[in-house]
């Protein structure tokens, strides 16, 4: 099967407004309720393998959200149990069901290889339609995996529920077509793509959830880091977090922030992560990097070893990746690839206190549960809308920032019956 | 602290006064190699942060077998402030700074009496090469307020400066009425043209200063200057031409047809700041080399090695001129493609380059960027 077969590459309007009538109608037509589309779900992400997909980032995590196990707590958790079904519930002397919102637009990142799928499986799961615009560079990506859901898709019940458009983003008539046509929208991306976007005219009754822009960081205290037995298995964990989507996603650690430890050896830290970053680059090494990207990573090695007498850094003579090490609780400018920043503080309460919000994600190492709560507790309320242990950075689920995934694009209907005399 | 050492002050002087574009390329870099290395170590005794960065580096610059190996510093440290200085406030005689475009902090580099006397000798022989020795009529296009001196010094008027060593007399053809809005002082560059007629001459101005200035408001009146042997130089890079749409063949057709000379006599040089007394004019075959003391080395930005020919990178310049800051090699913000290791047959040796455009600005990132979030704290004070 080829891209154009399954991405149809799109030049205008009317194209987009029959595909968003095609996608109603099936809807129409015929109910699928979430355990229906849970089963085909889990048949395409155990589908999801062969040498391409293995090299396409985050298809591992996929595979895991995906599956049963993973998606039935999640629909149960966020719509109720009958949801799965498709049942009505009594409740305080009504009937209530969930309803899908009908055509959901999805406007996925241009950085996360496995964004548009998963976007489209929370719409799906809903029981909606899902219109999803995939940027140039997820293209290919995102056509080899649609070919597994061709395959395992028998009745095609789930792919005539998804229509994927290839064009420009700059063509502003596709794009306001688009938005035009849908009853939702899933919106993820850098601040200048949200807000333009948020901008298109979407019908008023259409529901937006927005992923914009974050950062996030990681955290160990002392007991962890210091262990000798437990050091290199963390490090190992960080360094997946860190190579992860190459560092640009909103759950990748820019910085790493290591509770003080009195006699604790630093440098055999730093060069346990070191290792284990040039062992995540021999098994997963890249084959293309932005040449401003190359020029930003050796300005912040040159930077930060020029800009202060206590600073050390440690990377290759590639740009591949690179340990900034210093101290200090407020959070440096990221690089936003393959950069890590290290800083020493005296308690980790001290940089999670300057968390502003733009903290998404924070990955920690922390022995004692009780003191886990603690940052878990301030964290929290300074913003940070996911608490994960190091490794798990990435694992997608719901919530994500902050917000549930499925249960926005879908309609509560109440059915409140006159009581029979 | 040791000054550099005899030998090695020997050894540049060698580079510098000897063939400039002659050497077989391996002898050259070995040569400079050395000097070079010699100049890291010398240059780490006197500034601190710069040893740290040294020492960080992969590759141990004593034990490196070539000059890709040696620690370069990437061109945007040179914007720091105060700059990098490798000498006493007292003795830097000239600060030299960037042509920084809006909103960006220009770069700047210290020169002491030594670098700025190696600065001005590097230019006079790499441009000596291109146009002969002789001294003849010096026609800047620019305003008479290009040429003052002093001690903080612009990049368009550096490169101004850099060819007086070659002037009989000087002659600017532009006015100042407003900042960045210079008119042609039209009587001025007409009595020029009279008096040089078919005679030997040399002009130079900035890339876009020359086209906008000059060419355009000529030609659209018909005008001709007809100096048929006036060697025109020009650089300061092509960005604003290119949102012009004027393309390199085009920008000196229009120049050679406005001077009444061939379009080969119209020669671009790449340069900076950072790289004093180096500058890398167009060869008759369209490619730039480096001098004998200086070298050009193009990294593949996935790998930073030096990339094959044929192949684009970052452009690295590497000079033993300055002593007065670290500049012994930078990377600059340039992609370049080298055309040969040696052999042009222009019969300059070494390195061949054609410079390709500027880096690019990343393509908007997606969920993890966070540029235009409440601004971020300031970088961790170690």
């Amino acid at each position: 099967m080829t891209t154009s077969s399954l991405i149809r590459i799109v030049d205008s309007p009317d194209e987009i407004a029959a595909a968003a009538a095609r996608l109603r109608e099936c809807m129409r037509s015929r109910e699928l309720v979430a355990r229906e589309v849970i089963e085909i779900l889990e048949r395409w992400g155990a589908a999801l393998h062969g040498a391409e997909l293995d090299a396409v980032p985050g298809v591992p995590f996929l595979r895991l959200w995906l599956r049963r196990g993973t998606l039935e707590p999640i629909v149960i958790q966020e719509l109720g149990p009958s949801a799965l079904t498709g049942e009505w519930r009594d409740e305080r002397g009504a009937r209530l069901r969930i309803f899908p919102q009908g055509v959901i637009g999805h406007w996925p990142a241009a950085n996360i290889e496995i964004q548009p799928l998963l976007s489209l499986s929370c719409a799906l799961l809903g029981g909606n339609a899902s219109l999803v615009r995939v940027p140039d560079s997820l293209m290919q990506q995102t056509a080899a995996m649609l070919a597994k859901l061709a395959e395992v898709d028998g009745g095609s019940a789930l792919a005539q529920r998804i229509f994927v458009a290839g064009f420009d983003h700059t063509r502003l008539d596709l794009q306001r077509a688009m938005a035009a046509s849908v009853d939702g929208a899933m919106i993820w991306g850098g601040a200048e793509a949200i807000t333009q976007i948020r901008a298109l005219p979407f019908p008023p009754w259409a529901r937006l959830s927005m992923f914009g822009p974050r950062l996030s960081v990681a955290a160990m205290d002392g007991d962890c880091w210091a262990d000798e037995g437990e050091r290199a298995s963390w490090c190992r964990r960080i360094a997946r977090d860190v190579w992860q989507f190459d560092q640009q996603a909103c759950s990748s650690p820019q910085s790493l922030f290591l509770e003080r430890r009195a006699g604790a050896d630093v440098e055999a830290f730093v060069r346990e992560l070191a290792a284990a970053l040039e062992t995540e680059n021999r098994a997963h090494p890249r084959h293309r990097i932005h040449p401003a990207l190359t020029s930003a990573i050796c300005l912040a090695r040159a930077s930060w070893l020029l800009g202060g007498a206590a600073r050390q850094a440690v990377f290759p003579a590639t740009p591949d990746w690179t340990l900034l090490i210093g101290a200090g609780a407020d959070m440096p400018v990221p690089v936003q690839g393959r950069t890590l920043n290290v800083l020493l503080v005296d308690e980790l309460a001290e940089p999670i206190a300057r968390f502003d919000g733009a903290v998404q994600t924070l990955g920690l190492a922390i022995k004692d549960a009780a003191k886990e709560a603690s940052l878990a507790q301030a964290a929290g309320r300074n913003g940070v809308d996911r608490i994960v242990k190091l490794g798990r950075m990435h694992v997608f689920g719901s919530p994500w920032d902050g917000s549930d995934m499925i249960r926005p694009m879908v309609r509560l209907v109440r059915h409140q019956a006159e009581k029979q005399s | 602290m040791n000054a550099l050492a005899t030998d090695v002050g020997r050894q540049l002087e060698d580079l510098l006064s000897g063939p400039v574009f002659a050497r077989e390329p391996a002898e050259r870099q070995a040569q400079l190699l050395a000097v070079l290395k010699a100049e890291i170590e010398y240059a780490i005794e006197r500034h601190p942060p710069f040893r740290r960065y040294v020492s960080a580096w992969p590759i141990d610059y004593r034990a490196a077998q070539r000059i890709a190996d040696l620690p370069y510093l990437p061109v945007g440290v040179f914007k720091a402030d105060p700059p990098l200085a490798l000498v006493a406030p007292e003795k830097i005689v000239r600060t030299l700074a960037s042509s920084a475009t809006t909103g960006q902090s220009p770069s700047r580099v210290v020169l002491d009496a030594e670098t700025s006397r190696r600065m001005a000798k590097g230019v006079t022989v790499i441009i000596r090469d291109f146009v002969g020795p002789a001294r003849r009529p010096y026609l800047v296009i620019d305003t008479p307020e290009s040429l003052a001196g002093g001690a903080q010094l612009g990049a368009r008027a550096a490169a101004i400066q850099g060819l007086r060593n070659f002037a009989t007399d000087i002659v600017c053809c532009l006015k100042s009425n407003e900042p960045d809005e210079p008119q042609i002082d039209e009587p001025k560059l007409l009595s020029f043209a009279r008096q040089v007629g078919e005679g030997d001459a040399l002009a130079y101005g900035f890339t876009y200063v020359v086209w906008r200035h000059l060419v355009q408001p000529l030609r659209a009146r018909g005008v001709t200057l007809h100096m048929p042997n006036v060697r025109l130089l020009h650089s300061g890079g092509w960005k604003r031409l290119q949102e012009q749409a004027v393309a390199r063949a085009a920008y000196a057709a229009g120049v050679a047809e406005l001077f009444g000379c061939p379009a080969e006599n119209v020669v671009d040089f790449y340069g900076m700041v950072e790289n004093v007394g180096v500058i890398y004019p167009d060869c008759a075959h369209g490619n730039k080399h480096a001098p004998a003391f200086a070298e050009v080395i193009i990294r593949d930005p996935l790998t930073l090695q030096p990339v094959q020919v044929g192949e684009q990178g970052l452009v690295q310049v590497c000079s033993a001129l300055a002593t007065s800051f670290p500049g012994f090699a930078v990377l600059t913000d340039d992609i370049a493609e080298v055309i040969h290791y040696d052999g042009c047959p222009c019969g300059r040796r070494g390195i061949g380059f054609r410079f390709v455009k500027r880096v690019p600005k990343a393509e908007l990132r997606g969920c993890g960027n966070i540029d235009n979030l409440r601004a971020r704290a300031p970088v961790a004070s170690a």
